[in-house]
């Protein structure tokens, strides 16, 4: 995705953003299913909102394939259920309502989200958190798959025992490592002047 | 089990935001008052710990494999209320950011991974280690706390179904529950894994408070816990209470319901419906909260006279 | 003149009773580059954290043993403290904690409470000083390795502080990373204490230079005079770097 990094919206602008979002979500939940003809009118508005983003095809397609088994159990199983829910109508507002976010998720950078956030008043330490969880997941995420990597290059038998000793190994390490970086980031932010 | 949109009505998104903000925010307040400083840093990089964890493979057959969820494993680290901030920013950045679970049932998400697998979780790992303690005890404490939490986590996501009128609780909750029990089972043993693997490095990392965060001070945690009672009583109680319970069945089949005493039932809320409210799943869920909130004033109102009378400053001096 | 940095008799033991640092002496005057060289384990870093007051957790009074600027390391003085000592730490992963590089820079302005105008420029300008101008709006894990530790440079000399502290700021770069670095470094005229296993850049920047070995200072002199002490060296951890052991045709003969 071609994120445009020369335009930093405002906060406000952001706030604007995430209540259109939530106000799209509500529409479409609380459309009733007598009148399908506003769910083709919602899908045309948000496909048309995607084109226009330009957020790629495939990015689209690839976050809808993983809407959960969830999504489809749950469905079937009020097909088959009593309380006279149409499926197709339950997966159609659920894909609608996921076009939105991916709408949303891929045209708002997570920094300036955060800075929206703090304008509605969120607590800091939420979004203190929010943010050190979003910067460093990838570090973490990084270092899993080098703890794994270097694992599997010295393992040779195979077994699930092993793999999920190996496994749970890893993930004990990586919370290790955590709680050793905090430390650091601890130093590092009082190191500029940071108060609690 | 992250609830997408589309799936839960208005009342019940409303009510589980509502439940959900009061409690993320009690437990923000409860962390910051107790939280030394330099371990702030250590609530973002748990969340990123979480989310990495999760990504972790835990092969089980063909090209499936088992997942951490992890709230259980967080509150035994870093105690319960921190748990439940961790558990909310992870959510909240897998709804935003991945579109892993609905916007308007975010609520609903923190409401079943964030505060009742959390902390219920949490309050079965405590009674477990208290009758088994040390470090095998730990490992089966997180086993069984793991695994309950999932099933809590179940029951209440398929009562908020149910009460969205998406599913009938007949088939949500044997299904919904049915299908944890199997989950929930790697849950706990992935959770009870990684701790051994953590105490095997650091064991410092494990001793109860260590960490130095939020140490469980139980009024906090009773609050928490009655949060979670009152969304239960909302979306869980209407229907549990509707099928007929086994004391009834008993009474019935010995032919001695007839004999009940049913005065005072009659006269406050025949059968959990308030008079005068027409919807009966809200009257219900009304007539549950009111009554767990009864049953709280008249136990707080007990402890205080009973506590009153032992103090620990007369203790002291004598 | 007051030094910049003066530390007298400075002791620490970590809270697992190992010692960390024993009597630790010396001075470093203003404007001075001074190199701090020694063994993994001898207690480099464990110095450095030692100048801005993150170690120890419970800061001496008055008579502690470091003064910055004849101010000494208390917990009143802490705020001003932080902002003349600028601390560069071994790993840019954990000093780049904010969602992007402006950000970042900005931090330390911010927690300096100067207005969002002041702010700006100095970050604009920090950016500008480490050649990082457009990649302001990037994610930091989206940065190389010697970009982020530009940007760790320029979040420090954004909140402009009259001492520079590196803990091996050129570990992990390229060759031409390292170049840029040493280039850079040159040009910041600040006092500088650079720790460090990268022997080259020790004799390319600091005319001074100290040995520290065990949690003690071994020695104290002239780079060039303690770097070619071949024995010196090699009793300590260290060796003797290329630079001073082949002749250069612009230096002549390796003394």
């Amino acid at each position: 995705m071609k994120r445009n990094f020369k335009f930093t919206p405002t906060p406000q602008l952001v706030v604007r953003k995430i209540i259109g979002t939530i106000t799209l979500i509500l529409l479409i939940t609380l459309t009733p299913s007598t009148h399908p003809i506003w769910f083709g009118l919602e899908a045309i508005l948000l496909l048309g909102l995607l084109w226009w983003s330009r957020v790629l095809l495939r990015c689209v397609l690839r976050r809808l394939l993983i809407l959960s088994p969830f999504v489809a159990g749950t469905a079937l199983a009020a097909h088959y259920s009593a309380t006279g829910l149409d499926w197709k109508i339950l997966a159609l507002r659920s894909t609608l309502c996921l076009l939105t976010i991916i709408a949303f998720a891929e045209t708002t950078a997570v920094s300036d989200l955060l800075r929206g956030l703090r304008l509605i008043r969120v607590p800091t330490l939420l979004v203190t958190t929010l943010a050190l969880m979003h910067r460093y997941l990838f570090v973490l995420a990084d270092e899993s798959s080098r703890m794994n990597r270097a694992r599997a290059a010295r393992t040779f038998t195979t077994g699930r025992r092993l793999a999920w000793l190996q496994a749970a190994s890893v993930a004990g390490q990586l919370f290790v490592r955590a709680t050793e970086r905090a430390e650091r980031v601890y130093d590092a932010m009082c190191a500029r002047g940071w108060k609690a | 089990m992250h609830i997408p949109d589309g799936f839960l009505d208005a009342k019940t998104a409303l009510t589980t935001a509502t439940l959900s903000a009061i409690a993320v925010s009690f437990a923000l307040r409860h962390v910051r008052r107790e939280l030394p400083s330099r371990r702030v840093p250590l609530l973002g990089l748990s969340a990123a710990f979480l989310f990495a964890a999760q990504m972790v493979n835990f092969p089980i057959a063909g090209g499936t494999s088992g997942h951490l969820l992890g709230g259980t494993l967080i509150a035994v680290l870093l105690g319960p209320s921190a748990a439940v901030v961790v558990v909310t920013t992870v959510l909240i950045v897998q709804c935003f950011l991945f579109a892993d679970g609905g916007v308007l049932a975010l609520g609903a998400n923190i409401f079943n991974m964030g505060l009742v697998a959390t902390v219920g979780g949490y309050a079965v790992y405590r009674c477990v280690n208290l009758m088994w303690p040390g470090p095998r005890g730990r490992t089966v404490a997180l086993t069984v706390a793991g695994w309950s939490s999932t099933i809590f986590a179940a029951f209440s996501c398929a009562g908020q179904l149910a009460w969205s009128q998406t599913l009938v609780w007949e088939i949500a909750w044997p299904a919904m529950t049915s299908i944890h029990v199997l989950i929930g089972l790697g849950e706990g043993i992935i959770s009870a894994l990684i701790l051994i693997a953590i105490t095997r490095t650091r064991p410092d990392l494990v001793a109860t408070s260590s960490l130095g965060v939020t140490p469980v001070r139980w009024r906090e945690f009773s609050f928490l816990c009655l949060l979670i009672s009152l969304g239960l009583a909302c979306f869980v109680a209407p229907f549990a209470s509707s099928a007929r319970d086994g004391l009834e069945t008993v009474a019935i089949q010995g032919g001695f319901a007839h004999r009940a005493l049913a005065p005072l039932q009659s006269v406050l809320a025949a059968d959990y419906q308030i008079p005068g409210l027409t919807s009966p799943a809200l009257s219900t869920a009304l007539a549950g909260m009111l009554g767990i909130a009864a049953v709280l004033g008249l136990a707080l109102l007990i402890s205080r006279l009973v506590l009153r009378e032992a103090s620990p400053k007369k203790i002291l001096r004598e | 003149m007051k030094p910049a940095i003066s530390v007298q008799g400075l002791s620490f033991c970590y809270p697992d009773g190992v010692a960390a640092l024993t009597e630790i002496s010396f001075q470093v005057a203003r404007g001075e580059c001074v190199g701090l060289l020694g063994p993994n384990g001898s207690g480099k870093s464990t110095l450095l954290r030692h100048l801005n007051g993150i170690l120890p957790e419970r800061l001496l009074g008055e008579n502690g043993p470091i003064q910055i600027d004849g101010t000494p390391v208390t917990s009143l003085h802490l705020a001003e403290l932080r902002r003349q000592i600028g601390l560069l730490f071994q790993d840019p992963d954990d000093q780049l904690f904010c969602s992007t590089v402006a950000e970042d820079v900005a931090f330390g302005p911010q927690q300096l409470g100067l207005t969002a105008e002041e702010i700006h420029q100095r970050v604009q300008a920090a950016l500008q000083q480490v050649g990082l101008g457009d990649l302001a709006p990037r994610p930091p894990h989206h940065l190389s390795i010697g970009e982020k530790r530009r940007a760790c440079l320029a979040g420090v000399l954004a909140c402009d502080p009259s001492i520079l502290v590196l803990d091996e700021p050129s570990s992990g770069l390229d060759p031409r990373g390292r170049r840029e670095l040493i280039t850079l470094l040159r040009q910041i005229t600040s006092t500088k204490l650079i720790a460090t296993h990268d022997l080259e850049l020790v004799v390319e920047l600091c005319p001074r230079s100290l040995i520290l070995d065990r949690g003690r200072i071994i020695a104290d002199g002239p780079t060039t005079t303690l770097l070619s002490d071949e024995a010196l060296m090699l009793a300590h951890g260290l060796e003797r770097p290329h630079v001073l052991q082949h002749a250069h045709p612009h230096r002549g003969e390796p003394r």
